[in-house]
């Protein structure tokens, strides 16, 4: 019928010139020239609250203060929805000058498609001191600095004083076998030994990855965002330390459903509520566990030890792991986009970033402004580490690294073994 | 029976609050009907009050004791987020997008259903499957062409570009509904109008529009409660934090590694509000709406 | 009359039909003059929902499916053209298949759960009773609320250190404490009470609706005959509802396929699988955006497209036909059973 045909038509063409309009899309980058020379810089980050969010916000009126033709307009994304947001970006050329990135795998995506700014020769030379060699090294991508490092944010095991006195555990654990004794003493108090937040998965994840590091030797750790090597048999020995570790069972009950950092039952929660006494996390737990407390304050008996030595692997001892917040410039920034990082990257600022984030700051002379009791055990232990790994997941990139993610929940539900884990690498590796 | 069925839906739609109901009054029921109410009620009900005596507490005492009353009552969440000027914009936004995709999905929705419902035309079930077709596709997905899309057009961080694409989402439902409704006026009344003189375009702007006020009533409530709660547009399309609409507000109140549960849940409570003052302001249209529909 | 049939008629192409004095249908051959003033009409009516929809709805679509021929991590135009293996290794997946599975028992159970119970609360409330239209509202307010908040709620009381947990404890009924979401076995019952429980209200209103338009005469006959309050129910309501539960039911099935955002909150990006309760939507959410394998993602969404449209042929096909015939030709004498 025609007016069928004449529909058909219809849509073929809005359809095809929307195409059109779309493959067209300007380059217009986030950043503007304005008349008289003025220039805008968008950036994102995640502080979406309290006083991380008025940390940018002083910093980029202090940095308009010193250079009044450039403003920096800040918008705040919550954590979850960075991700899909910026990657919608990156492809409308919509993208904001400066962004949040963590490095590995998922900066080396966004700098593989050309959107990212090369800033090796683009940061000063005192910021490179200062901050030191590795927390750069999470920002490099075939030899050249994409980004900047702002925190460092290390793992280890966080816990309860207190509830260890209660335990009668005498002192850390320092090996596996010892830190299962103490589970079993906390066990015997009626105590939840370690929080785990498996519904993220990333912080069951977290344990098989410390596993790994472990186990496997540092030329495998370190080379995995460029050239993964799974044959390594220290995959399928950490997923069967892992596996053997969980048939203690240490955890929390219920910890499928227990979600790491979001509110009130999470695992950080647990602990801040001490009804667990450990959790393996991250430098940035000090801070979400004060704000999970009852009178919302930093828990006064927090401890940190780092994770346990294993006997027989091929990692060195006092290894760890960790990862790097940090900054990006776009490709099409301009050139305030550096001059920007480069000055919040400054001893003065940095110490204001670890006052407002309760967490430790790239620049090492900064390092003093951290006051917490629970983060200079961690500092230590930092500074001492032969190497220091970036979160597995985030080297492996997102294809790899969720599929690792699932499979270690997927074996902790009893619904997977050590090498159903390990497989499940090659058939992600199929499909991205 | 066929005509006079026909003429009493018509009838239904035309008064204002349905003929069916007046003549015998309005009565007390048995109280086995209410008991049956009731337990429907409270098992709705609960979660929702769940949610609002929630936002009363804090977040120590969720973790402590999830099922429990708050102790001390902590009205601090609640005042907090009525005194945030963040929620009132949010809280404006929303009403703009919403009113908006309302009227844009309403106004386009009755054309094309009425074009569907009561023109002879070949491409008549083509059109119809090809707006039901649009409830198959999951917005996730069409997400990142729709955006370059919207960028295109120049609509980014608008509230604009929030809702056209709202405004065509919504479509597929409206039209379902709205076809079988607008079809049951019966054809009675559009040969009395032709006799007067009235042109198709002349029935459609001065009978049925009165007359499918009901069914619009309904496809304009569904369309508001979509706008209303739509989260992943808008956090798509919004980069300006004075545009957010009131699901995004959320993100006030979950940091960087954290969630205020309490005030989450607060919040949450607040803005389900509007929606369901909406709701109950329009409810017995609905049914009067829904009414034309279901004939088929 | 005669005159005003003559005018529509003339207007009207092939496959209107034209009553005859004797009162039954005579398909006419109308002569195939375009009328180009009822295209204009038509153009102008439906125009601007088409292209709005078009450009906004379908365009998508089909970049989606356009994306889904290639392996793309998300970032700069997709490079990586590989056909069909997406949709190969889609369907040898374990995990999907899975989840295709529980799409169909979670569209089963909602029918078999919803419905009863809702033609039966429908039956009680239809009564012209004090405090209905209060009634309705409160049943209808969970529909009203995003699933979001939903999901968070219900994720607070269902958590293994959750309310209801903590309820069971205190009432002494420790022994009944479950892990409502992660256990397999019973996570599934879970997500079938919070999907009712969201949904009830919608089907208890429809239901209502559909019954308003049966008239009373039918019961008061009924009652003279000597029929009880159920008995009429039985042999009046049921039949005379046929239609509504047919729409409700297509509305049902079509949102069941869809089920995203209350199992995704709820039982969050992993378990989902663990627990049983993954759907295709949460499957192509975890192996599509969060694993950034964009191009597999949207496979997996043009696949949940298709199996949806299938069902929805299927069912207009078998199921709708009968009430839809009238719908689509303009002729509701001959969709209705009289």
């Amino acid at each position: 019928m025609k007016m069928r045909k004449a529909l058909a038509a219809g849509a073929a063409v809005v359809a095809l010139g929307s195409l059109v309009l779309a493959g067209c899309s300007g380059t217009s980058g986030g950043g503007g020239e304005g008349e008289g020379g003025e220039t805008t810089l968008t950036m994102w980050h995640n502080s979406t609250t309290g006083d991380g969010k008025q940390y940018w916000e002083d910093a980029a009126a202090a940095f308009n203060e010193a250079n009044p033709e450039v403003t920096v307009k800040v918008t705040s994304i919550q954590n979850e929805d960075m991700d899909g947001k910026l990657q919608t970006a990156v492809n409308s050329g919509d993208m904001p000058d400066i962004f949040m990135a963590r490095g590995g795998g998922k900066l080396a995506d966004i700098v593989a498609a050309g959107k990212v700014k090369d800033l090796t020769d683009l940061i000063d030379d005192d910021v490179k001191t200062a901050l030191g060699e590795a927390p750069f090294s999470a920002f490099t991508v075939d030899g050249k600095i994409y980004g900047v490092p702002s925190a460092v944010l290390p793992g280890g095991i966080f816990y309860s004083k207190d509830l260890f006195e209660q335990a009668g555990i005498a002192s850390e654990p320092t090996t596996v076998a010892e830190l299962e004794d103490a589970v079993d003493k906390l066990k015997t108090a009626g105590i939840a030994p370690i929080a785990l937040g498996a519904k993220d998965a990333w912080p069951a994840a977290h344990w098989y990855y410390f596993f790994a590091v472990r186990a496997c030797g540092q030329d495998v750790i370190e080379n995995l965002a460029t050239s993964p090597d799974f044959t390594d048999k220290c995959w399928l020995d950490a997923a069967d330390n892992l596996n053997e570790f969980a048939e203690t069972e240490p955890f929390n009950e219920g910890f499928l459903t227990t979600t790491a950092q979001q509110g009130a039952n999470s695992s950080a929660g647990l602990v801040a509520n001490h009804k667990a006494a450990m959790e393996l996390m991250g430098a940035w737990d000090v801070g979400v566990i004060a704000g999970l407390t009852p009178d919302e304050q930093p828990l006064p008996d927090l401890g940190w030890f780092p994770f346990p030595e294993v006997d027989g692997g091929d990692g060195e001892a006092g290894a760890m792991m960790g990862g790097v917040d940090g900054y990006s410039c776009s490709t099409d920034s301009p050139a305030s986009c550096e001059e920007f990082l480069n000055f919040v990257s400054s001893k003065e600022w940095q110490e204001g970033y670890a006052t407002a984030f309760q967490t430790i700051p790239a620049n090492q002379d900064a390092t003093g402004a951290v006051t917490d009791p629970s983060l200079k055990p961690l500092m230590e232990a930092y500074s001492k580490a032969p190497y220091v790994s970036l979160w597995l997941d985030t080297a492996l990139g997102q294809n790899v690294g969720n599929a690792l993610n699932t499979g270690v929940v997927e074996m902790l539900a009893g619904q997977g073994d050590p090498q159903k884990l390990v497989d499940s690498i090659a058939n992600a590796a199929a499909r991205g | 029976m066929t005509d006079t069925l026909k003429t009493s839906v018509a009838i239904q739609a035309i008064g204002p609050r349905g003929r069916r109901r007046s003549p015998s009054g309005v009565r007390w029921g048995s109280p086995g009907v209410y008991l049956v109410a009731l337990i429907l009620i409270t098992v709705c009900i609960t979660p929702i009050l769940y949610i609002i005596i929630g936002g009363f507490r804090t977040n120590s005492q969720i973790t402590t004791d999830p099922s429990g009353w708050p102790a001390p009552w902590e009205i601090g969440n609640y005042t907090d987020v009525l005194g945030s000027s963040e929620f009132w914009t949010a809280m404006v936004n929303s009403t703009i997008a919403a009113v908006g995709t309302t009227l844009g999905a309403v106004i386009l929705g009755v054309m094309a259903s009425y074009v569907i419902a009561r023109y002879e035309f070949g491409g008549k079930a083509i059109m119809y499957s090809f707006f039901a077709a649009g409830l198959m596709f999951p917005i996730t997905v069409a997400i990142t062409p729709l955006y370059l899309l919207i960028r295109n057009l120049g609509l980014v961080n608008s509230l604009g570009g929030i809702i056209l694409p709202q405004i065509a989402f919504a479509l597929p439902t409206t039209i379902i509904i709205l076809v079988p409704f607008l079809r049951a006026i019966p054809k009675e009344l559009e040969e009395a109008a032709s006799i007067d003189g009235a042109s198709r375009l002349g029935f459609f702007w001065r009978m049925v529009i009165p007359l499918s006020l009901p069914g619009v009533i309904t496809v304009g409530i569904l369309a508001f409660i979509g706008s209303w709660n739509g989260y992943m547009l808008p956090l798509f399309i919004l980069n300006d934090a004075s545009l957010f609409t009131l699901p995004l507000g959320v993100q006030n109140f979950s940091s960087q590694y954290s969630v205020d549960t309490a005030r989450v849940l607060a919040y949450t409570s607040l803005s389900m509000l509007p929606a369901l003052i909406f709701f109950s302001m329009f409810e017995r249209r609905i049914v009067g709406g829904l009414t034309g529909a279901v004939k088929g | 009359m005669t005159e005003s049939q003559a005018l529509m008629s003339s207007t009207a192409p092939a496959r209107s039909n034209r009553v005859g004095t004797d009162g039954a249908s005579v398909p006419t051959r109308a002569p195939r003059r375009p009328d180009w003033r009822k295209r204009g009409e038509i153009a102008l009516l439906a125009g601007p929902a088409l292209l709005i929809f078009v450009g906004f709805v379908i365009f998508p679509v089909m970049m989606a499916a356009f994306y889904g021929f290639f392996k793309w991590n998300g970032y700069g135009w997709p490079t990586e053209f590989v056909g069909l293996d997406n949709y190969a290794l889609m369907l040898q997946d374990d995990t999907f298949r899975a989840a295709v599975g529980h799409n169909f028992t979670i569209v089963v159970l909602s029918l078999l759960m919803q419905g009863p119970i809702a033609i039966l609360f429908a039956l009680l409330l239809n009564q012209k009773i004090r405090g209905r239209s209060v009634i309705r509202v409160l049943i209808f307010a969970p529909y009203v609320i995003a699933e979001v908040v939903v999901g968070t709620g219900w994720s607070l009381m269902l958590q293994d250190a959750g309310a209801l947990n903590s309820l069971l404890e205190k009432v002494g009924l420790g022994a009944l404490q479950n892990s409502w979401i992660a256990d397999p076995a019973i996570a599934m019952w879970s997500l079938m009470i919070i999907i009712t429980w969201k949904y009830i209200g919608f089907a208890v209103i429809l239901m209502l609706a559909g019954m308003q338009s049966i008239p009373e005469e039918l019961y008061e006959a009924a009652a003279i005959d000597g029929a009880g309050f159920w008995k009429s129910q039985w042999s009046i309501t049921l039949p005379l509802l046929g239609p509504t539960i047919r729409i409700w039911a297509f509305l049902s099935i079509i949102g069941s396929l869809q089920l995203f955002d209350l199992v995704n909150i709820i039982w969050g990006q992993y378990i989902a699988a663990t627990a049983g309760t993954s759907t295709m939507a949460t499957y192509m959410y975890q192996n599509g955006h969060l694993a950034g394998s964009y191009g597999y993602g949207n496979a997996v969404a043009v696949m949940l497209f298709l199996i949806s449209l299938v069902v929805a042929l299927v069912y207009q096909r078998f199921v709708l036909r009968r009430d839809t015939e009238g719908a689509l030709t303009g002729d509701s004498r001959k969709g209705r059973r009289r």
